[in-house]
């Protein structure tokens, strides 16, 4: 018997976040499967100072850099997509507040890489020649930047390339769509940098908006792009990526998007955003009732939900899950 | 008594229409959130049918269902693909490789030399930002995959609304590369893809001089002119030799496009 990681979402906050570390999610792109519920926390817990190293900007970046929980962030994108600018880290950057550091997308990912393989570093042929290589956030005094994305020569050919900068991250939260109790996991959809970054954190949480049983993960091994040997916990949290969509499981919640956005474009709209949508719930059925029930089952009506017809069978109920979370030993130890 | 009035279709729709244009069949092509997705999917719809498509997101073989996607991992574009790998993938193996014949990027700014800023507007005279860096009066999207099509594709395509703030004559921040400063730039840094094909507007079209790699006028569309072109640009725009008007868009690529564009995002302006 595989052990049980699970842990309830506030201990796993409790247990592997500080003030000022380096924290890492975002790795599912701006709309889609983001451990979303894990910022919430963070802010209910009062942490501040992190460094952020997101790959593409989330609703939860989005939110941290409002409530000025962030003071660094490193971002391959930072916009919403087709939702637009994000106005609570626009904010946060336009004040000052938050050192942005940009790099491109595919930049994000190689740094990642070069963390899950404690390369020195990782050349690059994209970012060279522009502003992303010239410009520093985090060293705003030095113009050409020295050491962000330093010019090297390839010793085979001679050409001069870009030195990426590894990311190791002191915690990953990632967002799945479905894990075992020991941290075996399955992502539908693209995976965009998940595997990359589960691999450069010095620790991961999964967050998975449903649990299976192990023999699911026996059965599509192929699939377990994430493994239990490299996961320190897990937290079962349905619609944990809301308002963003989880594919196989729930869509992108439209109105509450939109909503979240206009909020986070000012002090009182994010502190009004924080009572009504950070402090209120106690448990996962609270979340839920606030999300609406209603709109609870509007959003799991999606087009991809077919996507988890394989997989359905072996999905463990809400209760059970609830029980084995009170029994696992990562909940009682302290 | 505007000539646009008469026209079957918005500017936007023209401008995504000239855009598809530049897809051709069979390519290996890689489109962004937005209009640059309509674009692509409308000459996949129209004169390209086997176009090997793909999102920066690693989602393959797929075509949107149920309105435009929200973004190039969501539900909208992940109900019917044929596989779903990563961005190390799509934008590492089949983009900064050198292997995509062709992009779409947006761009907030765009100079003379075909370099776009998504970055950030900054205040102060031209909106230089100066030897130290400073946050910006407006912060926009960032980088994300344009930077990696933009040295990565074989060429590309830029998408951008035709308004003298857009059209500058250096943008403050190159977050992708055109071509530099002109001429050989790019060779000099060793990119691998060769640039910006086009710069697709919603009042024409400007191409690159093969020489000094400056953008020219290179046509104007039926509701247009050289003028109205001229008078929307930043720099001291010049007019190739060779320029014309562009055709309408046939009957059967406005009904390919407003298939595309179901929920009529490009007909709203």
């Amino acid at each position: 018997m595989s052990r049980n990681k699970l842990i309830s979402l506030s201990e796993a906050v409790r247990r592997y976040t500080w003030d000022g570390m380096q924290y890492a999610s975002g790795a599912a792109l701006p709309v889609g499967s983001d451990a979303i519920v894990f910022g919430r926390e963070l802010l209910r817990q009062n942490r501040r100072n992190l460094h952020s190293i997101f790959h593409c900007n989330t609703q939860q970046l989005n939110l941290l850099a409002a409530a000025g929980a962030t003071t660094h962030a490193e971002c391959g994108f930072t916009g919403l997509e087709v939702f637009g600018f994000a106005n609570g880290l626009r904010r946060a950057v336009e004040s000052g507040d938050l050192a942005l550091e940009d790099y491109s997308n595919l930049a994000m990912a190689l740094r990642l890489l070069g963390g899950a393989l404690r390369l020195p570093f990782v050349p690059a042929t994209v970012n060279i020649g522009s502003d992303l290589q010239h410009r520093s956030a985090f060293a705003p005094d030095e113009y050409p930047a020295a050491d962000k994305i330093p010019a090297v020569t390839d010793p085979f050919s001679g050409r001069t390339v870009g030195a990426l900068r590894p990311l190791e991250p002191d915690l990953a939260a990632i967002h799945v769509t479905l894990a075992d109790p020991a941290g075996n996991a399955i992502m539908l959809g693209t995976e965009w940098s998940r595997y990359e970054l589960s691999r450069a954190a010095k620790r991961v949480v999964l967050i998975a908006d449903a649990i299976v049983d192990d023999a699911c993960i026996r059965q599509y091994p192929n699939l377990v792009r994430i493994p239990d040997i490299i996961v320190e916990a897990v937290v079962y949290w349905p619609f944990g990526a809301w308002p963003q969509g989880s594919p196989g499981m729930y869509d992108v919640d439209e109105e509450h998007m939109k909503a979240m956005n206009t909020a986070l474009a000012t002090v009182a709209g994010t502190q009004a955003y924080i009572e009504s949508f950070v402090e209120p719930y106690t448990d996962i059925d609270a979340y839920l009732d606030l999300i609406g029930r209603d709109k609870v089952a509007a959003l799991s009506q999606t087009s991809t939900g077919f996507l988890l017809d394989p997989y359905r069978q072996w999905i463990k109920p809400h209760a059970e899950v609830l029980s084995l979370i009170a029994e696992s030993t990562l909940e009682t130890a302290q | 008594m505007s000539a646009a009035q008469a026209l079957p279709c918005t500017r936007q729709e023209m401008m995504a229409i000239a855009t598809g244009r530049e897809i051709r069949d069979g390519e290996l092509a890689i489109f962004g959130v937005g209009l640059s997705m309509l674009a692509g999917y409308f000459a996949q719809a129209h004169h390209a049918p086997n176009v090997r498509a793909m999102t920066e997101g690693g989602i393959y073989g797929a075509e949107p269902v149920g309105g435009l996607p929200w973004g190039i991992e969501c539900n909208r574009i992940s109900s019917n693909a044929t596989s779903f790998t990563s961005c190390l993938d799509a934008l590492g193996c089949l983009v900064a490789s050198g292997r995509c014949d062709v992009g779409i990027i947006g761009a907030a700014q765009v100079d003379r030399f075909g370099n776009v800023n998504t970055t950030g507007i900054w205040d102060g005279e031209d909106g230089h930002i100066g030897d130290s860096y400073r946050q910006p009066k407006t912060r926009l999207t960032g980088a994300g995959g344009a930077n990696d099509i933009a040295c990565g594709a074989k060429r590309y395509v830029i998408m951008l609304n035709h308004e003298p703030k857009r059209f500058v004559n250096k943008v403050s921040y190159v977050t992708s590369p055109g071509y530099l400063d002109g001429g050989d730039a790019r060779d000099r840094h060793g990119f691998i893809g060769g640039g910006p094909a086009a710069i697709i507007t919603t009042l024409g079209i400007l191409r690159p001089d093969p020489l000094t790699r400056e953008f020219l006028l290179d046509a104007w569309f039926p509701f247009s002119s050289v003028e109205e072109i001229l008078g929307n640009t930043g720099w001291d725009l010049k007019v190739s030799p060779d320029a014309h008007v562009v055709a309408d868009p046939t009957p059967s690529e406005l009904a390919a496009l407003r298939r595309v564009d179901a929920t009529g995002m490009l007909r709203r302006s």
